[in-house]
């Protein structure tokens, strides 16, 4: 049996404050499995963890404790430069985050891909202005075509957003206060504690 | 009937800036004889790609053929020789020149360092005319002796075309050309790239999408470091996305 594309393996991210007493701050979690290549959307307030969870999944920051392993391979033992040859993060530049490295290159081993197969969208500027949202769309689907594992954060804000991913996307998560929750589709999204507060009136179009 | 193999073709194009992607599996290949597009949205890597194409860069990874020559990471001078050219976004014209003699000093032959003062390069009369020549295909003619600082924008962004031109080149590319031209300007500017064609592979890089669907025969669109979509204008404006937005509101016009 091959290994799934994503496994999040009993995931965590704690955020402390204080030297002598150390004092929690924030608090990810994040336990799942991705077999197969799929669109898969991510939503969830501002602060929630969403960027920390695409962090963890690219291997630029840390986990506290569990591992993230990309076809069988534990990302956070792979060369530093050589993470995004297995998973990419699209940014805005104002989201970059620099971590610092934890062991020597030396001591890390190659990546099983020499191109990227798990791609995370964080925030994609869509505008309805110019045509090129068309095109964005119609490369996550040429990346699902192709075998890779495609996540789609978006923060929805108009009625389209919520259309845009009501079609493109197979599965969902929903980031709540460091807690990650899975759906199969919208409506079971829309079970999920919490989303209907986040989406308000956008919830029911 | 067989097609002749691309002019320009470019494979697996990586490029990186410390720990960013800046370009990602870039392939991308131009036909002799046509107009190619690039465009794509602020900040999406084009003028990186355009670096990397024109050798001003030199790629982390992947192959840039050039009439079936492996030209990658070739100094730019090289470059030029092999008959590539390029413009700049920023004009590089010289303002206490005349026309003729910015087109004069970018020739091959004063290019390869004829040590020669430039009184003697002016008295050269093959080189003023072949000058005269290029001055002529993007429509300067006439304006030969006139100061470049003393032309119009226009005539100053067909003048820069005029120089990329002086080192007989047989593909060229430009970088944003229609960048700071009114509406009359960009027409002018679509009327003289079609009269190149002839002469010339172009490839033109642009976030004007209205300016490439006129004119190029197949874009390439370019976000992420990546290229998300290509094909013919009316391929791409078949888009539905394009076709409600602003844009395919003024294409149908």
């Amino acid at each position: 049996m091959s290994d799934a594309l994503l496994k999040v393996a009993g995931m965590s991210k704690v955020y402390t404050q204080g030297l002598l007493k150390k004092r929690q701050t924030f608090r990810l979690e994040a336990d799942f499995e991705i077999e197969e290549s799929r669109i898969v959307g991510v939503m969830g307030p501002n602060g929630s963890g969403k960027t920390t969870l695409f962090e963890l999944i690219t291997g630029s920051n840390q986990p506290t404790g569990g591992q993230v392993f990309c076809k069988g391979q534990n990302i956070h033992k792979v060369k530093y430069r050589l993470r995004d040859r297995m998973a990419i993060h699209y940014h805005q530049s104002y989201q970059v985050r620099h971590f610092s490295k934890v062991l020597p290159s030396f001591m890390l081993e190659k990546p099983n891909s020499q191109y990227p197969y798990i791609h995370l969208f964080d925030e994609p500027q869509f505008s309805t202005q110019d045509g090129y949202i068309g095109f964005m769309l119609d490369f996550f689907k040429k990346l699902r075509r192709e075998g890779r594992l495609v996540f789609l954060c978006v923060h929805p804000q108009e009625p389209f957003h919520i259309e845009i991913m009501r079609s493109m996307c197979e599965e969902f998560l929903f980031v709540n206060a460091g807690k990650v929750s899975r759906a199969s589709d919208y409506d079971g999204l829309l079970a999920v504690d919490g989303v209907r507060d986040y989406l308000g009136k956008l919830a029911d179009i | 009937m067989t097609e002749s193999p691309p002019l320009f073709v470019a494979e697996h194009l990586h490029k990186r800036f410390g720990d960013q992607v800046v370009l990602e599996d870039i392939n991308l290949s131009f036909n002799a004889g046509s107009i190619s597009g690039i465009m794509g949205p602020n900040g999406a890597g084009k003028s990186t790609c355009f670096n990397v194409l024109t050798g001003m860069y030199r790629p982390d990874g992947g192959s840039v053929f050039f009439d079936g020559e492996d030209v990658t990471g070739l100094a730019p001078e090289r470059i030029v020789e092999k008959g590539i050219s390029r413009s700049f976004q920023i004009m590089n014209l010289f303002d206490e020149f005349t026309a003729l003699e910015n087109i004069m000093v970018a020739t091959n032959r004063v290019r390869h360092g004829l040590h020669r003062p430039f009184w003697d390069l002016r008295a050269d009369s093959e080189i003023s005319h072949k000058a005269a020549e290029v001055l002529a295909m993007v429509g300067l003619t006439g304006l030969e002796n006139s100061l470049a600082s003393d032309m119009s924008y226009g005539q100053r962004r067909a003048l820069e075309i005029a120089v990329s031109l002086a080192t007989e080149p047989r593909i060229v590319f430009l970088d944003e050309p229609t960048q700071g031209l009114g509406a009359d300007g960009r027409a002018n500017l679509a009327d003289l790239i079609g009269t190149l064609q002839e002469k010339f592979t172009l490839v033109i890089i642009e976030h004007d999408m209205q300016f490439l669907f006129r004119l190029a025969n197949r874009i390439s669109v370019i976000h992420w470091g990546q290229i998300i979509a290509e094909g013919t204008p009316d391929e791409l404006k078949a888009n539905e996305w394009v076709r409600t937005s602003e844009l395919g509101k003024m294409t149908t016009c």
